[in-house]
């Protein structure tokens, strides 16, 4: 199959909303690598993060393409080997490549939405995706995964459609965002309100808000860096001069570094799609509504890979922590690992020869378990376990 | 394959078919034999990253981290074995590591190597001290002795239910305390008779 752009999909006519109210239709944009088997249980959904997009990867037999966002993790014989698995990466709802967002057309007043645009939550997300898969024929996911809002995504889906997922990998994520978090995600939306183009999100035909976003990125990228990595990226160097100028020029390698990757994604991202993407983050939360967070997993038969990185302190190990200790709690199959990485949060992206080992291992083993009762080695005993719940409810 | 002395004896300690918690379990070695030979259900808990990746290329399931964190994680009585394989004295706070192994499991199995056996005794005395030196640069290491563990597990409202003694792989009968290398306990909570509870 040649693909230069992502395919599009109508998949469905309207979807309720976990918030308020209901949108469509709904559109996915999406790209397949490998081919779906026989039985067709060798599918694997890639959940991209908060600025990717349905290209995860290059296709193999189009030289032309760019690599994709995680193109040294998904092809043949990489850890997402396509010669193996069906991968299917779709950009969310919400977002601004290729799939429904704020920035489509209304058809009911013909107008880009922009704030008209419903608040989603990571669980709409998740719907959309579900008719995505329903469209394409596939029932059960040999495995979801996901870094950082990807991760989000994952978790959600084995929550959501326990009987779908055999297995989720979640790297450098958490079950839900912390004040920190929070905090960060709304002095971005903040430096976009503040643009003067943002006109409170109309500004679609007219300039975009692009200084606003630019900013948001800015702050977006410290936070996906440590400590440690800028300091053996940029230290104290400046980028053009060989002396303090003693004005506002950006003259430190950081400023000249943020200032070309801040301009670069307004290139490619749209303003209002930032917003609600980030809102999405700030209310996912898998413990809304319920005594503590294990009860979210009560149902939960997904095995799972929990990988954190040492130096990430958005989504770090002690939020990794949080999640396989509720995993654990509720006796559910987890494994967990914290790499040793100084690449801070960015490390799910950047580190992949370390996360390859584990991802191809983790796969094997949860595409041997499978046993014509169902979900493998273990089911009994996490089947009993849910017997043993429903029991215990009085059912 | 790498086979430690006391771990033939603590694999046919355990029944086949039981759940079963290895802490500090290395690179799986001991839970993969488990598995082949015993059918168990197999989970570790193991603080190094590489110890941990081998482990998942074994296809097992491993809680990276400490072992107090670690076991934290799991549900009362959610095994019927939980194992400490020649690493309880390597532990900051091993009191409270045993009596947390007996929340989340029936059993516990406990292996160390016995300062008291009569080869260390003579090393401590007349030889260049004993345990880990100066030199080899190991981590603190307790020498613990059969007395000092029979008391602490007392203490700690435990009871051994079975011990097997070995020096080298060979199973001993007396005189145990000097004799005993490597000793392999099974500890219970105790249980109290002829109280309602």
């Amino acid at each position: 199959m040649i693909l230069n752009q992502p395919l599009t999909l109508k998949v469905a006519d309207e979807i309720l909303l976990q918030g308020n109210g209901i949108i469509g239709p709904v559109t996915l944009a999406y790209e397949t690598y490998g081919s779906l088997n026989k039985d067709r249980n060798n599918a694997i959904l890639v959940c991209h993060a908060l600025s990717g997009d349905a290209h995860v990867a290059a296709h193999s037999d189009l030289e032309s393409e760019t690599p994709g966002w995680w193109g040294a993790a998904v092809g043949p014989g990489k850890a997402f080997d396509t010669n193996r698995y069906f991968v299917i990466c779709s950009n969310v709802l919400g977002g601004c490549a290729g799939s429904t967002g704020p920035s489509s057309v209304n058809p009911s007043t013909g107008q880009p939405y922009g704030l008209g645009f419903p608040v989603i939550t990571i669980g709409d997300m998740v719907q959309a995706q579900s008719r995505l898969l329903d469209a394409l024929g596939i029932h059960e996911l040999l495995a979801v995964v996901g870094g950082s809002m990807g991760g989000m995504q994952a978790l959600q889906w084995t929550v959501s459609f326990p009987t779908r997922v055999r297995s989720a990998l979640i790297l450098a994520s958490a079950s839900r965002s912390t004040a920190q978090t929070i905090a960060l995600n709304e002095v971005a939306r903040q430096a976009i309100y503040a643009d003067p183009n943002w006109k409170r999100g109309g500004y679609y035909g007219s300039p975009s808000p692009l200084s606003g976003l630019a900013v948001a990125r800015m702050l977006g990228h410290i936070s996906y860096l440590s400590d440690q990595s800028m300091r053996s990226k940029f230290g104290r160097r400046l980028r053009d001069r060989q002396a303090y100028g003693f004005d506002f020029v950006p003259e430190f390698q950081v400023e000249t570094y943020l200032k070309h990757h801040g301009l670069r994604f307004t290139e490619r991202f749209d303003a209002n799609s930032l917003l609600y993407l980030t809102k999405a983050i700030d209310y996912f939360d898998l413990s809304f509504g319920l005594p503590n967070l294990s009860d979210a997993f009560r149902t939960v038969t997904s095995r799972f890979l929990v990988i954190s990185f040492s130096s990430d302190w958005l989504y770090g190990p002690p939020q990794s922590e949080e999640l396989v200790r509720a995993m654990l709690k509720n006796g559910i199959d987890a494994t967990y690992v914290e790499i040793q990485s100084d690449a801070g949060h960015d490390a799910f992206l950047v580190e992949v020869e370390r996360l390859s080992d584990l991802v191809r291992d983790f796969l094997r083993q949860v595409k041997a378990d499978r046993s014509p009762l169902g979900y493998g080695r273990g089911a009994v005993f996490r089947n009993r376990r849910v017997l043993e719940h429903l029991h215990g409810d009085g059912i | 394959m790498m086979t430690r002395q006391d771990w033939n004896v603590i694999i046919d300690l355990i029944p086949a078919g039981t759940r079963v918690l290895d802490l500090g379990c290395g690179d799986g070695g001991l839970l993969a034999q488990l598995l082949a030979h015993k059918k168990v259900f197999a989970r570790g808990v193991e603080q190094d990253e590489g110890n941990v990746r081998a482990c998942v290329a074994r296809g097992l399931s491993v809680r990276h981290g400490d072992i107090e964190a670690g076991l934290a994680d799991f549900a009362d009585q959610d095994f019927e074995y939980v194992i400490l394989s020649q690493t309880v004295g390597c532990l900051q706070h091993p009191l409270p590591v045993l009596r947390e192994m007996l929340r989340v499991a029936r059993f516990g199995i406990v292996s160390f190597q016995n300062a008291g056996y009569w080869r260390n005794r003579l090393r401590a005395w007349v030889g260049n001290g004993s345990g880990p030196t100066l030199v080899s640069g190991q981590p603190l290491i307790r020498s613990i002795t059969m007395r000092q563990f029979n008391q602490a597990v007392e203490q700690e409202g435990l009871q051994v239910e079975q011990r097997i003694d070995l020096a080298g792989s060979r199973r001993i009968w007396g005189c145990p305390s000097l004799r005993a290398q490597t000793v392999v306990s099974v500890l219970q909570r105790v249980r109290y008779t002829g109280l309602a509870v």
